[in-house]
């Protein structure tokens, strides 16, 4: 961890473990982006988020800068570290991949845009992934928004699901917003949508699972079949089980992906969901 | 005024869809297997199937159903594919996932003219709809040899179910020559319609097959240079380093051209001479094809140059020539390579050739697309021109999957010296997803019904027309065999074909 670091010091060691992979006898590996992968990880979401991203790199290969927010010390610095990592490919020359961590110390755990911008891999897609609660309004969210493509979250990381998806929608003009949350309920709602036409009439949905997947799958129905729907929700870790006006929904295939599946299908998805912002604007008028 | 109501949900369209990325999952299907006991359903179809089943790609229903002359039961034939899906699958081994698919095999030996190993097979079929859920949609695949096809294709067809749809797969060779697959192509289609049959060239499922179709079409800066105008010529090399390994009965009946440039080598020109297609789909893809298939000049004896390996060494270790292979005659006249300049007799190629050569006991087994470029008109660097290669964009099929390019760049220092260099996209690198195998795609396409990636009838008639061609002018003259040695890059006669007009053959 290079202490009190600028981004030269972060443009310098990338540089530097670059040519180091370049010798005089050996061929020199390939340097392999398809984004810039972002990920604002407060301390508690720290292991989550290495899990989550063990094996992305091969799957999409990128600059990821890893954000990890301190503004509770007092000095105002950078720390900094740099790595690149390089994986075989057949017999020949490598493929490496940069993952810069940068953990932004006292105030500058408000200013991370600026921090960022100039790491950013020139015209390819910026991905933010935010873990735990979105700060409406705070000035890290919104300059990290101004800088990125794409915003990652999951709504059932927020300590307060039900306030945050009602600010979600302030977000919808500014930036493209998945919810791995929504991503969780595709199979769900597949088997749901097999139920038309009968299910046109649905009054009541009962769903044990997490808070967030719930109310999103509600407002989706309210939002598609324009009636209003009665919700019933037992809270539990996963999504477990499914009933509309008692009749349960079976998966035919159980949902095998992990979070890191979940997480780089996002990462092939560039364009706005208008369904899934449709039911998060549905979703603020849902009686709780 | 009066109220508009709305229709009733069931005859509108379901709002529920949208939005809904469904992965491509088939319809319940049984997969009967002819010629099961082989060595493609061991190396590629079964390793394919666990893969599909590894990623839940298969039909939620599904059975296979093995059909060979080899006697064994169910259970030692499952105990067969489970090895080879253990020695040449590309994922790790789960039991689970294997007792799944296994659950569902069945095997039943015949012989294919054996009336009553028919039955067996459509009541097998039968007990599988009711036990597995099948719901009487079927492919069968045909990997026999070509000689084998029409028996198959008379017994499915006659004994097609009425429920369910049916599909057949046929591996390739389709036929010997054009009267041989002109006779199939009747057989079949007084049984199937178009849309049911799939004749696999495996080429086509590759990644890096399909990447050139999204290169070219994708990406707005190759499509207006792809022409006459800029490119100055085509090279297109398909060798291998083996020799027949253990397929000499079947290679001394078909040599190199029918084996290679029949197929994988002429797809290969089409791929990547066609005009853009309308849409991705079977008969918009396969037109654009066709159309350049059916514009390829016949190539004079001039232009075409066979030949046949004799010993040398490979990897450092001597090797016998080909008529010294076990199997093979020792006065064979099978041609183990061929060499060739096509022309593309339309708006976009006229008078651009493209070169091919293909070959067993070449140096190394490569795959590769070369487009090179016309050279810059007058570049300002007098003295540097002894540097300046023309630009070439290399298309890398297998292995290393991915794309080069060929540019000039300075060489640092005072003077104003230029250098060659390659920008490389390796395509491993930038995905590192395990690239699927062909037939793991090929499988599961016919499966959803897609026929983009197989051939058409016309087209492998149009394939058959120019190689029959080829070889009837080879009937006039007797090869002076062998005439290159193992290791090398073919005859001598191969690198005049490319001199004659001042060009030469990629340095590897």
């Amino acid at each position: 961890m290079i202490r009190d670091a600028t981004i030269r010091d972060v443009e310098r060691e990338l540089a530097r473990l670059r040519n180091e992979q370049t010798g005089a006898d050996v061929s020199p590996s390939l340097r392999t982006s398809v984004m810039t992968h972002m990920a604002w990880v407060p301390e508690r979401w720290a292991d989550a988020a290495t899990r989550a991203l063990g094996g992305l790199e091969e799957r999409h290969p990128s600059r990821t800068i890893l954000l990890y927010p301190r503004p509770d010390e007092e000095r105002d610095e950078l720390d900094a570290a740099v790595d690149l990592r390089c994986f075989a490919v057949g017999g020949g020359a490598g493929v490496c991949f940069e993952v810069v961590e940068l953990a932004l110390c006292g105030p500058r755990a408000q200013r991370p845009a600026s921090v960022v911008a100039p790491l950013l891999v020139p015209d390819l897609p910026a991905f933010l992934r935010w873990r735990g609660d979105l700060p409406f309004g705070a000035p890290e969210l919104e300059g990290l928004v101004g800088v990125a493509d794409r915003l990652l979250v999951d709504s059932a990381e927020w300590d307060d699901c039900t306030a945050g998806l009602e600010r979600l929608e302030t977000l919808f003009d500014l930036i493209v917003v998945s919810d791995i949350a929504w991503a969780r309920t595709e199979p769900w709602r597949y088997e749901l949508a097999r139920r038309w036409p009968g299910i046109a009439e649905a009054e009541t949905l009962a769903v044990a699972g997490p808070e967030a997947d719930a109310r999103l799958l509600l407002g989706w129905l309210r939002a598609r079949l324009e009636r209003e729907i009665e919700l019933e929700h037992d809270a539990a870790a996963t999504l477990e089980r499914i009933a509309v006006d008692g009749e349960p929904i079976e998966l035919t295939r159980p949902d095998a992906r992990t979070p890191s599946d979940l997480l780089s299908e996002q990462l092939d998805i560039f364009s706005r969901d208008p369904v899934y912002e449709e039911a998060v604007c549905s979703y603020s008028s849902v009686p709780t | 005024m009066t109220e508009t109501q709305a229709p009733p949900a069931a005859e509108q369209e379901n709002p529920l869809l949208e939005g809904i990325r469904r992965r491509r999952t088939p319809e319940p299907c049984a997969l009967t297997i002819f010629g099961a006991s082989g060595d493609l359903t061991q190396r590629k179809l079964f390793p394919a199937l666990y893969a599909l089943a590894v990623r839940h790609l298969l039909p939620e229903r599904f059975a296979v159903v093995g059909v060979a002359r080899t006697k064994m039961t169910t259970e030692d034939f499952v105990a067969r594919m489970r090895e080879a899906v253990q020695e040449h699958g590309r994922d790790e081994f789960h039991e689970e996932t294997w007792e799944e698919l296994a659950e569902g095999v069945r095997y039943i030996p015949t012989e294919l003219d054996d009336d009553e190993g028919w039955d067996a097979i459509a009541a097998c079929l039968t007990e599988l709809d009711d036990e597995r859920g099948t719901a009487g949609n079927r492919i069968h695949y045909l990997a026999v040899p070509p000689g084998a096809f029409e028996e198959i294709v008379e017994n499915v067809g006659r004994r097609r179910t009425t429920s369910g749809w049916t599909r057949l797969i046929c591996e390739k060779p389709f036929g010997h020559d054009l009267d041989g697959a002109r006779r199939l192509n009747a057989t079949i289609a007084r049984h199937f319609t178009e849309e049911e049959v799939f004749r696999i060239d495996h080429y086509l499922g590759k990644e890096t097959v399909q990447n050139m179709l999204v290169l070219r079409f994708a990406n707005g800066i190759f499509e207006p240079i792809w022409n006459r105008q800029f490119v100055d010529h085509v090279q297109i090399t398909v060798s291998e380093s083996l020799g027949v390994e253990g397929r000499a009965g079947f290679y001394e009946s078909a040599g190199a051209i029918r084996d290679i440039v029949q197929n994988h080598l002429l797809q290969l020109v089409a791929l990547t001479a066609m005009e853009p297609p309308i849409a991705f789909d079977p008969e918009s893809v396969r037109n654009e094809k066709v159309k350049v298939l059916r514009s390829l000049h016949t190539p004079g004896p001039k232009h075409i140059v066979r030949g046949q390996y004799g010993p040398g060494d490979i990897e450092g270790a001597e090797v016998p020539g080909y008529r010294e292979e076990e199997g093979v005659s020792p006065d064979s006249e099978t041609e183990t390579y061929v060499a060739g300049k096509l022309y593309v007799d339309n708006w976009r190629w006229a008078d651009t050739p493209f070169y091919f050569r293909t070959g067993k006991r070449l140096p190394r087994r490569e795959t590769t697309i070369a487009i090179q470029f016309k050279r810059a008109p007058k570049p300002p660097f007098d003295a540097a021109e002894e540097g300046m290669r023309p630009n070439v964009l290399l298309l890398h099929i297998q292995p290393d999957e991915g794309v080069s390019l060929a540019v000039g760049a300075k060489v640092p220092g005072q003077g104003m010296a230029i250098r060659t260099v390659h920008m490389d996209f390796l395509y491993g690198g930038a995905f590192r997803t395990g690239l699927p195998e062909a037939y793991e795609r090929l499988i599961l396409d016919c499966m959803l019904g897609d026929a983009t990636l197989f051939m058409r009838a016309d087209e492998v008639e149009e394939q058959w027309a120019l190689v029959d061609s080829i070889i009837a002018t080879w009937r006039r003259d007797r090869p002076a065999f062998p005439n290159y040695p193992s290791g090398s890059w073919g005859p001598a006669a191969a690198d005049e074909l490319v001199h004659r007009d001042g060009r030469s053959w990629r340095r590897h």
